[in-house]
């Protein structure tokens, strides 16, 4: 009989569908029952969707660009 | 391989030179990088770096937290790839090897610094108690049906930023490279010297520790 703890240590084999079927069974067996296990799936699938979104943001601000640029000029002159 | 003319196209592009750039837009990095090495094409550098800058500054500041320190690893590594791309031979994937730089830049860093961090394991992280039940009140703290426009807004973005920054070091730039850059197991791997089972392991405790620490600010968020 499967618990919280087993849909949690096969979750990435879960959401990426890679279990094999008598192991999806007992999982979404239990699932099904459990609302935490529901809850627990529900949020760590849109964690992931959420954490994505961190790629599209940037932290080079045109100061830093401008200092890169002075540094690396520095460097050639000393060359 | 290290003259000022090929230095002041570098110093063009970071201050949004474009010259021919559009043409190389759809062309392998791998592709570039030989054109560049075989024809000394500098256009070819160009892209490279504008590909790039955002990245490297993202795992340095991911790395090190501390925004003086992963300035100055993005000037050293702009500085390495410059110098040393003639070295690159392709027998990796050309981005593994230039987050591979950044890596050791950002570690060399911590160490100078004298704040290496003393690494937390979480390998015993788990959310459930001794008898294998979840524990943490997950499904009263459910905030996964929240409406995209609090959870994709900018103080929730910050609050993720936040979150993700708690993790321990060795953990942090597994999830940064995999869940955040969307990066394989496999190049993990390769980048950071880990065996793809020990990148699967840390990314699953990280991902735990992550979802935990998401639901209570979250939770306290919306209280
Ligand atoms: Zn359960």
């Amino acid at each position: 009989m499967a618990m919280c703890k087993d849909v949690v240590e096969n979750i990435i084999g879960y959401i990426e569908a890679e279990l094999d079927d008598k192991t999806l069974e007992e999982l979404e067996r239990h699932a099904g029952e459990c609302p935490e296990c529901q809850a627990f799936v529900r949020t760590y699938r849109r964690m992931l969707e959420l954490c994505g979104k961190l790629r599209e943001r940037t932290f080079v601000t045109p100061q830093i660009r401008r200092r890169l640029k002075d540094f690396l000029k520095s460097q050639t002159r000393s060359k | 391989m290290w003259e000022t003319g090929f230095l002041r196209k570098i110093i063009s592009t970071i201050t949004g030179g474009k010259d021919s750039r559009e043409s190389a837009l759809s062309t392998s990095d791998e592709k570039l990088i030989e054109t560049f090495i075989n024809e000394n094409n500098e256009s070819a550098f160009e892209e490279i770096v504008s590909r790039y800058v955002d990245k490297i500054y993202g795992l340095a500041l991911r790395i090190t937290r501390n925004p003086n320190d992963a300035e100055e690893v993005l000037q050293d590594v702009f500085l390495t790839l410059a110098k040393k791309i003639d070295t690159f031979r392709g027998e990796a994937k050309f981005s593994s090897w230039l987050y591979r730089v950044t890596v050791n830049a950002s570690y060399m860093h911590l160490r100078a610094e004298r704040k290496h961090e003393t690494d937390i394991s979480l390998e015993d992280y788990v959310p459930y108690d001794e008898n294998g039940t979840l524990m943490g009140r997950v499904a009263s703290k459910d905030w996964s049906e929240r409406p995209d426009k609090a959870l994709f807004s900018k103080e929730a973005m910050e609050m993720i930023e936040k979150a993700v920054k708690e993790l321990p070091e060795s953990y942090r730039v597994v999830f940064h490279l995999r869940d955040i850059e969307g990066l394989s197991n496999e190049e993990v791997s390769e980048i950071l010297g880990l065996s793809v089972a020990a990148v699967k392991s840390r990314l699953h405790r990280g991902r735990l520790f992550l979802r935990d620490k998401l639901s209570d600010y979250f939770y306290e968020w919306s209280r």
